[in-house]
């Protein structure tokens, strides 16, 4: 469903993607692993439309994706970005019916807003509060939410689970999960890469820039050097 | 006590004007981050199509006063258009749109002295000059139409910012244009309306200022009025702009008719030094990561 080939970027004088290729079928959970700086936020914003490539291709259901960020929106490509970045300005609706702002059938907008409640009841509560005065795992609750109203056919989630409690990264695990189930396609970038590992289907290492290994999820997380280098395993 | 009232409602009047400005100057503001110093050209600019519109083309003035605020609309984006975009397009430094933003102030007046000339210009007179009496009160009439004009405006503004889709997305965008952008908002669109939207406000506010006082090519220069309101208030609130800009209205009225007009001005601008050193965010400004 969406293919990315040869994706160099760069930012200023840094070359930050190096010919960067990866697939993502329909249905799948896939997940990018890599260190700080690695290049992951990058190739999300690269396929968010906000950073532009310098070379390379990117075809999403068969067709070339748009370079402007609402076309990619409109396309069905929908980013929750890193550190959530909900609008702490308004309130917990209005930041969720924001995320439909492309959208303009309003029976189906409703339903999907009642949908996104029964996934997260807190925001229900508390949809008349301003968001920014949620905590820290409501908001992301609310970015997930957010991203999830536009509909998308791809969600990119970048970190979701960074800065939350253990407890928080298993509940925001298994709302990814049940995004899946009503058959939407998930690229996860995380660092927790244990967590990310053992939800996707399929994994790319990005180092510096490059895709140095791509395989199984179950297989990597057996990998020695990506236990030895991610998942903090010691010989 | 009937002359404080007196001069209270003079004071609101001049306030109001103030403020139909000082908001166009805190959108953008709020979106771009930067004081666009262009504003007080379109004012002008805004107020000269008025008086052409009325003296030249013999229109009526409600005629006028649209075909004003329009055409200042469209002038506003224009700027954005050539002035800013190119900047914002390759991320440059704020700086630069404020140099950017000064060239083209400059440009508008000279261009106007150039063109049109450098003489002042008296609108003609479209209401009655002698006021009606509340009371033991005596209100001009272009002083009420004037305060009327502005109150409807901006809470149309109001209203439009806080109420609809629109709105919503302007303050998402002015909140993080970035998120804006990934919830498939045309951030370009948010900058174009958001100048219209301005520019609107500025030729309204330039009539208006025309018809209480004259027209000439450095009337833009009032506009460093509104940009005190819009700090007092706190950069980037609209209703903190209006605030600002009732209260200094009030004040500069009050200062010129219980001790000077000589006065006036020193107060406004010490107000805002003192306003920068104790409270640099304003009345009802907030914190810079959560503007509004």
């Amino acid at each position: 469903m969406l293919e990315v080939e040869n994706l160099h970027v760069h930012y200023g004088g840094i070359h930050a993607l190096k010919g960067v290729n990866i697939t993502v079928e329909k249905g799948e959970i896939v997940t990018i692993i890599g260190a700080n700086g690695a290049g992951k936020s990058t190739l999300l914003n690269t396929l968010s439309g906000i950073v532009r490539s310098s070379e390379g291709r990117i075809t999403f259901d068969g067709s070339p994706l748009p370079t402007a960020p609402h076309r990619i929106v409109k396309a069905g490509i929908c980013q929750v970005p890193e550190g959530r970045l909900v609008f702490a300005n308004l309130t917990v609706e209005d930041n969720l019916m924001l995320g439909a702002y492309l959208r303009r059938d309003a029976p189906s907008i409703k339903r999907d807003l009642e949908r996104v409640y029964d996934l997260f009841p807190r925001l229900k509560e508390r949809r008349k509060q301003m968001a920014g005065t949620l905590s820290g795992g409501e908001q992301q609750m609310l970015a997930i939410g957010r991203g999830l109203m536009s509909d998308p056919v791809l969600m990119l989630l970048d970190e979701p689970s960074l800065g939350l409690a253990p407890i928080l990264v298993e509940a925001i695990y298994e709302v990814i999960e049940g995004i899946r189930r009503i058959g939407k396609t998930l690229l996860l970038v995380e660092q927790n890469a244990y967590k990310a590992l053992s939800t996707a289907d399929r994994a790319y290492v990005l180092e510096q820039g490059r895709i140095v290994k791509s395989g199984r999820a179950v297989d990597l997380i057996q990998d020695q050097t990506i236990q030895e280098s991610y998942l903090g395993v010691k010989k | 006590m009937d002359q404080l009232l007196q001069q209270f409602i003079n004071g609101l009047s001049i306030g109001s004007v103030y403020a139909l400005m000082a908001v166009g100057y805190s959108l953008v503001y709020s979106i771009m981050n930067f004081s666009n110093f262009a504003h007080g050209g379109i004012i002008m600019l805004g107020s000269y199509f008025g008086f052409f519109l009325l003296t030249l083309f013999k229109l009526p003035f409600s005629a006028a006063f649209l075909g004003a605020a329009l055409g200042a609309s469209v002038l506003a984006v224009l700027v954005e258009r050539i002035a800013y975009k190119p900047l914002r397009m390759r991320n440059a430094p704020f700086l630069y749109f404020i140099i950017s933003a000064m060239g083209a102030s400059m440009f508008i007046e000279n261009f106007v002295i150039a063109t049109i000339g450098p003489t002042f210009r008296t609108y003609p007179a479209v209401f009655s000059r002698s006021p009606f009496q509340v009371g033991p009160l005596f209100v001009g009439r272009l002083d009420t139409m004037i305060f009327v004009t502005s109150a409807v405006c901006l809470l149309l503004l109001v209203y439009f910012i806080d109420h609809t889709k629109m709105g919503k997305a302007i303050r998402a965008t002015a909140f993080n244009a970035r998120a804006a952008a990934l919830m498939g908002i045309n951030t370009d669109m948010i900058v174009i309306l958001v100048f219209a939207i301005g520019g609107l406000l500025a030729g309204i506010a330039g009539v208006l200022f025309g018809m209480k006082y004259t027209v000439y090519p450095q009337m833009g220069a009032i506009t460093i009025k509104s940009f005190i309101a819009a700090v007092f208030g706190g950069l980037g609130s609209i209703p903190g702009a209006v605030l600002g800009s009732l209260v200094l209205g009030v004040v500069e009225t009050l200062v010129s008719g219980y001790f000077s007009s000589q006065f006036r001005d020193l107060i406004s601008f010490s107000l805002l030094i003192v306003i920068l050193v104790f409270r640099p965010i304003g009345l009802m400004g907030k914190p810079a990561e959560e503007k509004a």
